[in-house]
C-alpha cells in the first residue's frame, strides 16, 4: 500500500491540470490531438492551407472562450469523427482503447502459464520409495551372486 | 492448464488467425472502391455513386439521384482552402450562364470548414448550389485528393468523363446537354 501511495499523489496532482486544459486549452495542445484532414497527418505537423484553415478555427474558438470539448465537438460536426487524432472513448471506438489492454494482460496471462509449467519442468523428480525388505534382500542376494 | 484445455485453447487461437487471415483475403478480393476517376482512366463509364447530403446554403439536403433521368450534372469538387478550385469554380459559374437551363451545376465542398465555404462563395460570386461533405467520404468514391476535381455525369447517371485538361469543359459540356 505504501508504494501505491506515490502514484495515488501524482494522479491526484494531475487532476487540477486536466480540468484546467479542459476549460482554457491552447492551440498547442489541440494542435497534437486534431488531423489534417488532407495530409492524415496531426496539424502540428503540417502547414497545409487545410491545416492553416482548421488553426484559424481553433484560435477563433479559443479566443471565445470554448471549451476543449466544445470546439472538438464543432470540428467533429464539421468534418466527422475522423478529425479527431485518437478515436472516441465510445461506441467502437472503445475497441482501439481496450483491445491493447485487453492483447497485454492476455499476453501477461500466457506468459505466466509458460514460466510455471517451465519452473516445474526444472524441479527434480520425487525419490523413489525405500525398498521392503523382502526386495532389498532378494537384491543383495541377485548382487552377490553377480558379484561373486 | 490440463492438456484437453491447453489444445482446445491453442486449436481457437489458430482458428482465430485462420479466420482473420480469411476476412483480410476477401475484403482485398471484393474491394471494388477504385473510385470514378479510376474508372475513366481505365475506359469505363461507371454510374455516378449516389450522395445525400446537407445543402451548404442551410435549404435542405440534396440526393444526386433525384436529378436521374431528368437532367445531366457537372459535379465540382471544391474547397474553400484550395487555390486552383477559385479557377476552376469561376470557370464553371461562366458556363452555367450559357448551360444552366439545360444541365444541373452541383459543388461539393469537402474537408473544408462550412462557414468559411460559404464566404469563399459569396468572395467569388459562385451562385450554383454546393453541399457539404465534410468528411471527404464522397470524394473518396469520385477519386479522392487532390481537388478540384470535376466530372460530367449524363442524363442516364453515367459518368462521361473528368476534366482534366482545359478543352475538356466546353467538350463535355456538349455531350452531356445534348444527352
Amino acid at each position: 500500500m505504501r508504494r501505491l501511495l506515490p502514484i495515488v499523489v501524482f494522479a491526484l496532482l494531475l487532476v487540477p491540470t486536466a480540468r484546467a486544459s479542459e476549460r482554457h486549452p491552447t492551440l498547442a495542445e489541440l494542435e497534437g490531438e486534431v488531423m489534417c484532414p488532407v495530409c492524415e497527418t496531426t496539424l502540428d505537423q503540417s502547414s497545409s492551407p487545410a491545416a492553416q484553415q482548421i488553426k484559424r478555427l481553433i484560435a477563433t474558438r479559443i479566443a471565445a472562450g470554448d471549451t476543449k470539448t466544445q470546439i472538438k465537438n464543432r470540428l467533429v460536426a464539421e468534418y466527422g469523427s475522423a478529425i479527431l487524432a485518437a478515436p472516441p472513448h465510445k461506441g467502437f471506438g472503445l475497441v482501439a482503447w481496450w483491445l491493447p489492454v485487453a492483447g497485454i494482460v492476455a499476453a501477461a496471462v500466457a506468459v505466466g502459464f509458460g514460466a510455471r509449467r517451465w519452473a516445474r519442468s526444472r524441479e527434480p523428480a520425487p525419490a523413489d520409495p525405500p525398498l521392503d525388505a523382502a526386495s532389498e534382500r532378494r537384491l543383495d542376494e541377485e548382487l552377490s551372486r553377480f558379484e561373486g | 492448464m490440463t492438456r484437453p484445455a491447453m489444445l482446445a485453447a491453442q486449436g481457437l487461437a489458430v482458428a482465430l488467425v485462420i479466420g482473420l487471415l480469411a476476412l483480410l483475403v476477401w475484403r482485398v478480393a471484393n474491394d471494388n472502391s477504385k473510385g470514378v476517376a479510376q474508372a475513366l482512366k481505365d475506359g469505363e463509364h461507371p454510374t455516378a455513386p449516389a450522395f445525400d447530403l446537407s445543402r451548404l446554403d442551410g435549404r435542405g439536403r440534396f440526393d444526386l439521384m433525384s436529378l436521374r433521368g431528368k437532367k445531366p450534372i457537372v459535379l465540382d469538387f471544391w474547397a474553400s482552402w484550395c487555390v486552383p478550385c477559385i479557377h476552376e469554380s469561376t470557370r464553371l459559374e461562366a458556363a452555367l450562364k450559357r448551360y444552366g437551363d439545360r444541365v444541373a451545376f452541383i459543388g461539393v465542398d469537402t474537408k473544408d470548414f462550412s462557414g468559411d465555404a460559404r464566404d469563399w462563395q459569396r468572395k467569388h460570386g459562385i451562385t450554383y448550389p454546393s453541399v457539404h461533405d465534410g468528411s471527404g467520404s464522397v470524394l473518396a468514391k469520385w477519386g479522392g485528393l487532390p481537388i478540384p476535381r470535376i466530372f460530367f455525369v449524363a442524363r442516364s447517371g453515367k459518368v462521361v468523363g473528368e476534366l482534366i485538361v482545359e478543352e475538356d469543359l466546353p467538350r463535355y459540356l456538349r455531350q452531356i446537354a445534348a444527352s
